[in-house]
């Protein structure tokens, strides 16, 4: 028994050695990568102007091209994050501050994500790597159930967010091969016409939502003006309603919802296709320039 | 409780430590700390269903001692045949009642008659299967005079429940497991390491392999109708090693866990997907299962004596049950009539034990045609396997006529933001492996083994799928 002891006190000891050596190697890697998505990309940069960021979920990634602000001068970047929640793009926002930037205006896309204060695991998981070296995101997620496990246990972050941040994501990393979420300043298009085109927001309803508050405390403790808005769905989604009532819980959002009403302009229901983005980011722009958000 | 799961890894040390270090340790003693933590371990599924278990266990506990106390052959004949058809009624009434109620309103909605069948939509007890052929072939043993029955209740208890085979097999057989209960285990160091390196491997077949496998096989399967020939063919291939992986590698687990205990249990896969062919592949996957229809179905039926028609007859019966215990579902029945179709032509030219010996690939010929034969079994094991995952029959036609119509070879990219190629390397590395230690239980042990250990710890840790990780295939069965 005791060489049974021995052989299983090894086992353990490569357990953790293990998990220890992945865990910086990976660490390593996700730390100094910059080509893959917009948390690394903020992560590794500093101090950045920006005249315009937009920022929210996919439906602001695909529906925002940032570039048609930049040919008017106006420097502008697309932050969103396809599948993000807002409570990660507030914290985005404080990994921005944190790294220096100066933003004068945000875009931020409330409209579907205020029917509930729910989280984004898959976001979540890119933010992981950068637990031990930025305040801001430890902070952030102090009062998570898991902290505790994703802070201290070695690789458990990796494990929990796997298919985010695994295996093949980290050797696209090491072997510096470039996504497409950085390209376009940040703008992701997308093709084609949507077909049978259907969304149902019956159940839908808009809620006090706490990680929109406190991205509207951070942008006024750092004087940023913010502009929430909420973006068209297609026509067949009927979501008057839904979006009319998102007014009583904030008065201060901008209703775009039926600025865009084509179904040739829709990729799906949600979703923009390319010339929906550009006629949308147009109006936008316009009203912008305008000075139609004070 | 998975044993993929981190429930199992607190579960097992603590079994572990109970048993080897109880006071006053004797086989009684060691067999208690097994039933109870077997019992648990059954538990932690559904605590309701221990119940089942427990009057499974007990009926054929004293139909046993009532059989062999009989000495009229009527009497015999009783408690084996009340035995037999109450245990097969509630394996019918759990997994295939629902079944054979809708088969028969639609069969009779073919005629014209509508008929609502009353649905009892009952869960499927874990293990059922596994624990109810358990006690059959201890019954029938009895009753044909290989086995005497047991009388201490605490081994027999054990020798049904023991938590490593408890839910998905081997379907161990009394004459193998019960003599090993009845005396008492002394720890066994090299018995016990190679027990921890088959777990180990076990589990680098569930996660890493069976489980990663799974991801791209569903995404196929599910999506079939919007996949090219060359993801179809793939989508098969990765299936024939997820269930390889998960099953197999639960089978390692299971006898590693036992191992741990001082406990052998039956070997259950022998590298199937190395087979030359349909014969030999049968003889070497879920070995417990198999030689269970063998020895008592196949030959009780006559086996292969007799003509050539009655023969094929049994190997039709054979199949037909086999896909039936898979589950109450067409495809499994059309997954046991097909191969019960590659079989055919064997046993009618007599080669169907052609395949015995052992083989060794070498710069020739007779090695090229081995590989050859290798790679038939293994495309026709493939095809059987569609039947086997695909939802209903139709959806298995549908797949295979897409597959082989379809003619386009360019690699797809799917929702879960992978491509459906990236896999292989990793399939082919594991095969390579398995390849090069075919003749071992694992392939851990022997030279490197620290660095064999740490490298498969490695791949657990760094490749396995836990966020999200699966049932074990055969659990539903």
């Amino acid at each position: 028994m005791k060489k049974f002891v021995v052989f299983i006190a090894k086992l353990l000891v490569i357990v953790v050695l293990s998990a220890v050596v992945l865990d910086v190697l990976y660490t390593m890697i996700y730390v100094n990568s910059s080509k893959r998505n917009k948390i690394e990309y903020v992560y590794n940069s500093k101090g950045k102007n920006f005249d315009v960021v937009f920022m929210g979920s996919s439906r602001t990634q695909n529906h925002m091209m940032a570039k048609l602000f930049d040919e008017k001068g106006i420097k502008a970047y697309n932050f969103g994050m396809s599948g993000s929640k807002l409570d990660e793009t507030a914290l985005l926002l404080k990994l921005m501050l944190e790294r220096n930037y100066k933003i004068k205006n945000i875009f931020l896309d409330v409209d579907l994500n205020l029917n509930s204060n729910s989280k984004s695991e898959g976001t979540k998981a890119l933010y992981m790597p950068y637990l031990h070296c930025s305040e801001t995101i430890r902070n952030h997620y102090k009062t998570e159930a898991s902290y505790n496990k994703l802070l201290y246990i070695p690789f458990y972050r990796y494990i929990e967010g796997d298919a985010k941040i695994g295996f093949r994501e980290m050797f696209f990393s090491l072997t510096n091969k470039k996504s497409n979420a950085l390209d376009n300043f940040g703008y992701f298009p997308l093709q084609g016409e949507g077909r049978n085109m259907k969304y149902d927001l019956s159940d839908y309803k808009p809620k006090r939502n706490f990680a929109y508050e406190e991205i509207k405390a951070i942008c006024k403790k750092n004087n940023i003006h913010l502009i929430a808005i909420a973006t068209p769905m297609c026509p067949e989604c009927q979501s008057d309603a839904y979006f009319n009532s998102i007014k009583s819980v904030y008065p201060e959002v901008y209703n775009y919802e039926n600025k865009v009403t084509d179904d040739k302009d829709f990729a799906s229901c949600g979703h923009m296709n390319v010339d929906g983005a550009r006629l949308f980011t147009s109006i936008i722009l316009n009203d912008f320039i305008q000075n139609k958000f004070h | 409780m998975f044993f993929n799961s981190l429930q199992f890894a607190y579960f097992l040390p603590v079994v572990f430590l109970a048993y080897w270090f109880i006071p006053n340790k004797s086989k009684t003693s060691q067999n208690i700390v097994l039933t109870v933590a077997s019992y648990y371990f059954y538990s932690c599924w559904d605590w309701r269903f221990m119940f089942l278990l427990l009057f499974s266990t007990l009926l054929v506990y004293f139909s046993g001692l009532k059989l062999e106390e009989s000495k009229a052959e009527f009497s015999r004949k009783f408690w084996l045949w009340m035995t037999v058809i109450i245990s097969l009624a509630f394996l019918g009434i759990f997994k295939y009642y629902d079944f054979f109620a809708v088969s028969f309103a639609e069969l009779a909605s073919g005629f014209g008659l509508h008929l609502d069948p009353l649905l009892l939509k009952l869960i499927l007890p874990v293990g059922i299967s596994f624990y109810t052929f358990h006690g059959l072939s201890y019954i029938i043993d009895i009753y044909f005079k290989r086995i005497e029955a047991e009388k201490n209740f605490i081994d027999y208890f054990l020798f049904v429940s023991y938590f490593p085979l408890l839910v998905a097999g081997p379907i161990e057989r009394a004459t193998h497991l019960l003599p090993q209960l009845k005396v008492k285990r002394e720890f066994d160091f090299e018995k016990a390491k190679e027990g921890i390196y088959q777990i180990i491997w076990g589990l680098v077949k569930k996660v890493v392999v069976a489980d990663t496998c799974a991801m791209y096989a569903n995404a196929v399967f599910d999506n079939y109708n919007s996949m090219n020939s060359l993801s179809l063919v793939l989508g098969a291939v990765y299936f024939a090693f997820q269930i390889y992986g998960d099953f197999s590698g639960y089978s390692d687990i299971a006898l590693g866990t036992s191992k741990l205990f001082g406990i052998d249990l039956l070997k259950n896969f022998d590298f199937p997907y190395f087979s030359r062919d349909i014969a030999e592949f049968w003889r070497k996957w879920h070995i417990s299962l198999t030689t269970w229809f063998r020895d008592y179905i196949y030959i009780p039926l006559g086996g292969s004596r007799g003509s050539k028609l009655f023969q094929i007859r049994n190997v039709f019966i054979i199949f037909l049950v086999s896909g039936f215990w898979h589950g109450a579902n067409w495809t499994f029945i059309a997954w046991g009539l097909i191969n019960a179709l590659y079989f055919i032509p064997l046993l009618v030219l007599n080669r169907s034990r052609n395949n015995l010996e052992a083989f060794k690939i070498s710069f020739n010929l007779e090695s090229l045609r081995i590989l050859f034969n290798i790679l038939i079994t293994f495309t026709i094991t493939c095809l059987a396997w569609i039947f086997f995952r695909a939802k209903t029959i139709h959806d298995a036609i549908a797949y295979i006529q897409r597959m082989v119509t379809d003619l386009h070879f360019a690699p797809q990219y799917f929702s879960f933001e992978r491509y459906n190629y990236e896999i292989i390397i990793m399939i082919l590395l594991f095969v390579m492996v398995e390849w090069n230690n075919r003749y071992k239980i694992e392939p851990l042990s022997g030279k490197y083994s620290w660095l064999k250990v740490s490298l498969s710890i490695m791949a657990i840790v760094a490749l396995g799928i836990f966020t999200d990780y699966k049932n074990f295939i055969y659990f539903q069965f």
